[in-house]
């Protein structure tokens, strides 16, 4: 798989948003994109090589890389390094790695895409943007290490997982989708949730409003852990029993928290 | 063509197109998930009575159906796809959703849709559950067991239905035994399913009848009981015809199950009592499908 390869030619002291630097894109050299309040070629801060393909690598993150892959429909974008906010905004298709921890709103209102970052993310991630009603709809986002607060407030549809633990206010007014948490909850999650599954490991942490439903063997387990590989690998392949949690039952919620232990 | 003293007649199966779907039925155990499949694909032998035609295509192990468990195949036909939509939904409801411990998922993708989870969600009540994983919508519906899974919708497959053979024996029992034989053989072949009664048909039927209002009658040309009285298709060491219909995704599928169920006839020989291989049809101006069963053989 060709592609460019961007490379920064030093550390930088404004934030870069990187809007429109996707895989297929061509003469990137030459691209105008934001940084502090002015806007520049990519060239001046970035060193281009390769040609134009299917995949675009970045070899070197940064905080202030914001809008990392947003809008992607298709390709493969690689970071190798820290991204800052809005990384995979509403992208549609393709996939992103980053080998690095994420910022704010990481795969916001993502809409098909397959987002895997190796470290932490910020605050909101795949949450409802500014403005928005909805978070992300549908792709998945898989995080290696923690997530800020208010995780998947919002989501709409798609699978998130996040290893490690979660900040307060995790999957707050969460309306549909699947959000796998394999760390620690902090603070109420799950207030407000309509439908939608949490996967935990316990539930210590679920907001007041579910109630024990017991435990069951599910079908549907099995179902998840052959369909998506980023649930095969945090539910695990034998799994078909979980604890029922039903809520949020304070606001007439018919999601559930299942604690797959 | 005589093979192994058994007769090829020059003739041919003459076969309509018809739009199909597979579905993949699963179970705690293999016992219970044919039980599921068998009760939805019942009374489903012929368009003319039943208003589709339904048989279990394969059992499929654990490792090759999307839930891990034991599982089976089924093919359900029908004359065209508003036909097929109206009834796939029909007899999962009634015959997959009360199957103790089923589930039922899409078999194939592509073509028109058929819905499965769509129309069932309803039973559900409102508590119902929706899930979107990997572009594909599944539904949980609660039920005093449990929870029945289906997938939302299934793809289906412009497909061929009425591929015959006629098995002409010298006894009743000779007849029947070797279209059992011939039935064991066609069930390997993937993508068809014989939709009577064990893979069989003892009363073929021809096209009309005396009587106003039948669309089909009883074959008389083949019945070895009317020989003194009508023209007969039957030589003198014939006492009894036995069907057997194929129904397929594909031409190739039915021609292939035809061949499948010939070579296993002709493997029994003339010796086990099957004096001729025959086919049913209209004179070619009804079917566009001819399978030819001596080119088959060829």
């Amino acid at each position: 798989m060709t592609g460019f390869v961007l490379t920064p030619r030093g550390a930088f002291d404004a934030r870069v948003d990187l809007t429109g630097v996707l895989p297929g894109a061509a003469d990137l050299e030459r691209l105008s994109i934001g940084f502090g309040f002015r806007r520049v070629a990519l060239g001046e801060l970035f060193s281009v090589s390769g040609s134009v393909g299917e995949r675009l690598t970045i070899a070197g993150g940064s905080p202030l890389l914001d809008r990392v892959a947003a809008g992607l429909t298709s390709g493969e974008l690689v970071v190798n390094g820290d991204v800052g906010a809005d990384l995979a905004k509403g992208a549609t298709g393709g996939s992103v790695i980053v080998n690095g921890s994420a910022g704010a709103y990481a795969a916001g209102e993502l809409a098909g895409a397959r987002v895997a970052i190796s470290g932490d993310v910020g605050e909101r991630l795949g949450a409802a943007g500014d403005g928005s009603r909805r978070g992300m709809s549908a792709g998945s986002v898989v995080v290696g290490g923690s997530a800020g607060p208010r995780a998947g407030e919002r989501l709409r549809g798609g699978v998130i997982v996040v290893k490690g633990a979660v900040a307060e206010g995790a999957a707050t007014d969460l309306i549909a989708g699947t959000f796998a948490i394999g760390g620690a909850l902090t603070g109420p999650t799950g207030r407000g949730m309509k439908r939608g599954t949490l996967l935990l490991r316990s539930a210590e942490g679920l907001a007041s409003g579910f109630g024990d439903a017991g435990e069951h063997d599910l079908v549907m387990l099995r179902v998840l852990v052959r369909r998506s590989p980023e649930l095969a690998s945090f539910l695990g392949k034998g799994v078909t029993r979980a604890r029922r949690f039903a809520g949020d039952l304070n606001v007439a919620g018919k999601g559930e928290a299942l604690i797959v232990g | 063509m005589i093979l192994n003293g058994v007769e090829i007649r020059d003739s041919f199966a003459e076969a309509f197109p018809m739009v199909g779907t597979r579905l993949i039925i699963t179970a705690d155990t293999a016992k219970w998930a044919m039980i599921a499949a068998k009760t939805m694909t019942g009374f489903a032998t012929s368009v003319i009575g039943c208003g589709c035609e339904a048989g279990v295509e394969r059992e499929l192990s654990p490792e090759d159906t999307p839930d891990g468990r034991p599982g089976v195949a089924v093919l359900i036909f029908a004359m065209d796809i508003k036909g097929l939509k109206a009834v796939v939904p029909l007899r999962i409801g009634q015959c997959v959703l009360t199957s103790p411990t089923s589930a039922c998922y899409a078999g194939m993708e592509g073509g028109d849709v058929v819905s499965i989870g769509k129309a069932l969600r309803y039973f559900g009540d409102g508590w119902q559950i929706a899930k979107n994983v990997d572009g594909r919508r599944i539904w949980r519906v609660p039920v005093m067991e449990g929870e029945f899974v289906c997938d939302h919708e299934s793809g289906t497959v412009s497909g061929v239905g009425g591929g015959n053979i006629l098995i002409l024996g010298t006894s009743r029992g000779e007849a029947l035994a070797a279209a059992e034989v011939a039935v064991e053989a066609m069930q390997k072949v993937e993508g068809c399913i014989l939709p009577f009664p064990g893979g069989i048909v003892r009363s073929g039927s021809k096209v009309g009848s005396k009587y106003k209002g039948m669309f089909a009658s009883s074959n008389n040309a083949y019945c070895p009981t009317l020989r003194a009285q009508t023209e007969t298709k039957l030589p003198p060491e014939v006492a009894s015809v036995q069907e057997i219909v194929i129904d397929g995704v594909s031409f190739d599928a039915v021609s292939a199950c035809t061949k499948a169920g010939i070579e296993a006839l002709v493997a029994l020989g003339r010796d086990k009592g099957v004096v001729a291989i025959d086919a049913g049809n209209y004179g070619g101006n009804l079917g566009p499908y001819h399978f030819k069963l001596r080119e088959i053989m060829a």
